[in-house]
């Protein structure tokens, strides 16, 4: 039985429709127009307990309004939402006591005292007996380095240090169920790898995962499976690497020559790719088929014959593919 | 009501307290106008009153009064509406709405924490103004005691009168509008402002049939006298169903805002 099941989950919002100047600010101010607009339009969802899912689709694309219906902090315009066999927006209180939710771009702190306050509002909230609290405090030291900054006052924190705290404190009842929504925004490389293992450790644990995010590597190194949503409603369902194979299959070099970049040249000199300016007009980017090529084959033929001063390697992202998807170039 | 219930409502309070003794030149500051304004009003007082009296209050009765609005103000205006506020019109609520609690408990039990910050300096300054400018007496032990009673739902119905206000944020997605209003009514409807016994005879009736009256004019009356134990005991009643119609009321209203929250963006 699935832990979390949604049927034909829709929501629909009212906009004040108000033109711009100030007689569209009078005019609205006498008479109110509003448009409808749909932000999650008719989503199926089901997830198995121990499952790690990746929900990801363009900004606007209803993401962090699916979480929010999925959570019981909003009600469905239509549709039907049971977490654990309850209606997480009508059993509010009893749902919240299994889910943990982190919005990465919300704090659950209390800004102005230390981290510390914070959890220890969210124990007595949660009922963790305090072995269990100390016990779970001290693996969150261990994975996620919290004790060097438990004293700290929440608004002192830097943003790496912030989102380990708020993660902290999604997990401190060990939720059977948790929403992470964004959860490495603006974060660097270091603090991410550091948040990407302890996800990867929570899953392997047993938790259900839904996670929300714009970076690959998060989805790809924390989840089996891929949601793709696209201006409200599902695009893709599936385990992430049938989505690799289906639709990531390029990769680009990017070469910092010595001198300009001669398309035409290297077109006629190394047809198997296909070549595009970079950014610099030294810089070429070379894409080849990942079918065809292996990335070690690819990188020592240009190497030998161009000698760049630098390459980097890239891949599209999952936002590429969803453009692609939405533009026709992919078949659905 | 379990006992958890209880130990989470102490971990709201002491958060807000400890929130609202984190910034202590506010809190001071705060204090200090609370002060500043219980001397204008002894001076504006003294020159209307001069040694005669006005609705039944003498010079000895005024001062009295307004060592109590001081008290009552200072507790009604301690707590953190601005918070509250902002939690909503921020979309924090979201996270709120992601703990097991009871969204209006848990706002009432950090709301009265942080009018606790106000406690010490508000009983402190009362006791000085008490001794510095010698009022009348309570007009009996037992009327002390039951105008501290009406004194102690100040915490409730402040907390009651906030929220709902707070509440409106829903409609209005702005606060200012709202606060500066729910200020007026509580300030000059309570009687804080000019005594009600002072305001025409229409004015008066509008006060008794609203909660805001039983701020300041209600303790003080029970403590000067002015109404014998059954009314005293009458008015606290009065004050206890208050309680209860808002804080049943405000439930209703979240009832249905509920429905309709929008919180947009992650």
């Amino acid at each position: 039985m699935p832990i979390l099941e949604a049927r034909s989950l829709s929501k629909r919002f009212r906009r004040p429709d108000k033109k711009s100047g100030f007689n569209g600010a009078l005019k609205h101010l006498v008479q109110r127009k509003y448009k409808n607009f749909t932000a999650v339009d008719s989503i199926d969802l089901e997830i198995d307990a121990g499952e790690s899912v990746a929900y990801v689709g363009p900004n606007g694309a209803g993401k962090s309004t699916t979480v929010k219906l999925l959570t019981g902090i909003l009600k469905p315009s239509e549709g039907t939402v049971r977490v654990m066999g309850r209606d997480p927006h009508t059993e509010r209180i009893a749902n919240a006591h299994d889910i943990g939710v982190l919005f990465g771009q919300r704090t659950q702190l209390w800004w102005d005292l230390p981290v510390e306050e914070s959890l220890k509002l969210l124990k007595h909230m949660y009922r963790v007996p305090e072995a269990e609290y100390r016990l779970r405090i001290e693996r969150f030291d261990e994975l996620l380095g919290l004790g060097e900054f438990m004293p700290a006052l929440a608004r002192t924190l830097s943003l790496g240090q912030r989102m380990r705290a708020d993660l902290a404190c999604a997990l401190i009842h060990a939720p059977k169920m948790v929403y992470l929504d964004e959860p490495t925004i603006g974060l660097d490389i270091s603090v991410k790898d550091r948040l990407r293992a302890f996800l990867r450790q929570l899953v392997d644990d047993g938790t259900t995962l839904l996670l929300t995010s714009h970076d690959l590597a998060d989805i790809e190194e924390v989840c089996d499976r891929i949601v793709i949503l696209d201006e409200g409603s599902i695009a893709y369902d599936g385990p992430i690497s049938e989505l690799k194979a289906r639709y990531i299959t390029t990769k680009a070099v990017h070469l910092i020559l010595d001198g300009p970049a001669d398309l035409d040249a290297l077109r006629e000199k190394f047809p198997e790719y296909e070549w595009a300016a970079g950014q610099a007009a030294s810089e070429a980017v070379a894409t080849y088929e990942t079918v065809r090529s292996t990335t070690a084959e690819v990188l020592g033929h240009l190497t030998a014959r161009l000698a760049p001063r630098d390459l980097s390697l890239s891949e599209p992202d999952i936002e590429d593919v969803i453009r692609r998807l939405y533009a026709g170039e992919l078949a659905k | 009501m379990t006992t958890h219930s209880f130990a989470v409502d102490r971990a709201f309070a002491i958060i807000a307290l400890k929130r609202k003794l984190a910034y202590r030149w506010n809190w001071a500051f705060s204090i200090g106008f609370g002060a500043l304004g219980l001397l204008v009003g002894l001076a504006v007082w003294r020159s209307l009153i001069g040694s005669g009296s006005l609705g039944g209050y003498d010079w000895a009765d005024m001062r009295a009064y307004l060592i109590i609005g001081f008290l009552t103000g200072t507790l009604a205006w301690g707590g953190s509406d601005w918070q509250m506020a902002d939690r909503i019109l921020d979309g924090l609520i979201s996270i709120d709405l992601t703990k097991p609690v009871d969204f209006q408990r848990a706002r009432a039990a950090e709301y009265i924490g942080s009018m606790i910050s106000v406690v010490p300096t508000a009983v402190l300054g009362t006791v000085a103004a008490f001794l510095l400018f010698r009022p009348a007496p309570p007009a009996s032990a037992l009327a002390a005691g039951l105008t501290i009673l009406s004194v102690l739902f100040i915490f409730p119905m402040a907390f009651c009168v906030n929220y709902l206000a707070v509440l409106m944020c829903f409609f209005t997605r702005r606060y200012l509008g709202i606060q500066w209003l729910k200020d007026g009514l509580l300030s000059f409807l309570s009687g804080l402002v000019v005594p009600v016994a002072l305001m025409p005879i229409w004015l008066q009736g509008l006060c008794w049939a609203l909660p805001f009256v039983h701020f300041t004019t209600t303790p003080s009356n029970i403590y000067l006298g002015r109404i014998d134990t059954p009314g005293a005991l009458g008015l606290i009643a009065v004050q206890a169903a208050w309680t209860i119609v808002m804080w049943y009321g405000a439930r209703l209203i979240w009832r249905q805002t509920i429905k309709k929250v929008t919180i947009h963006g992650g």
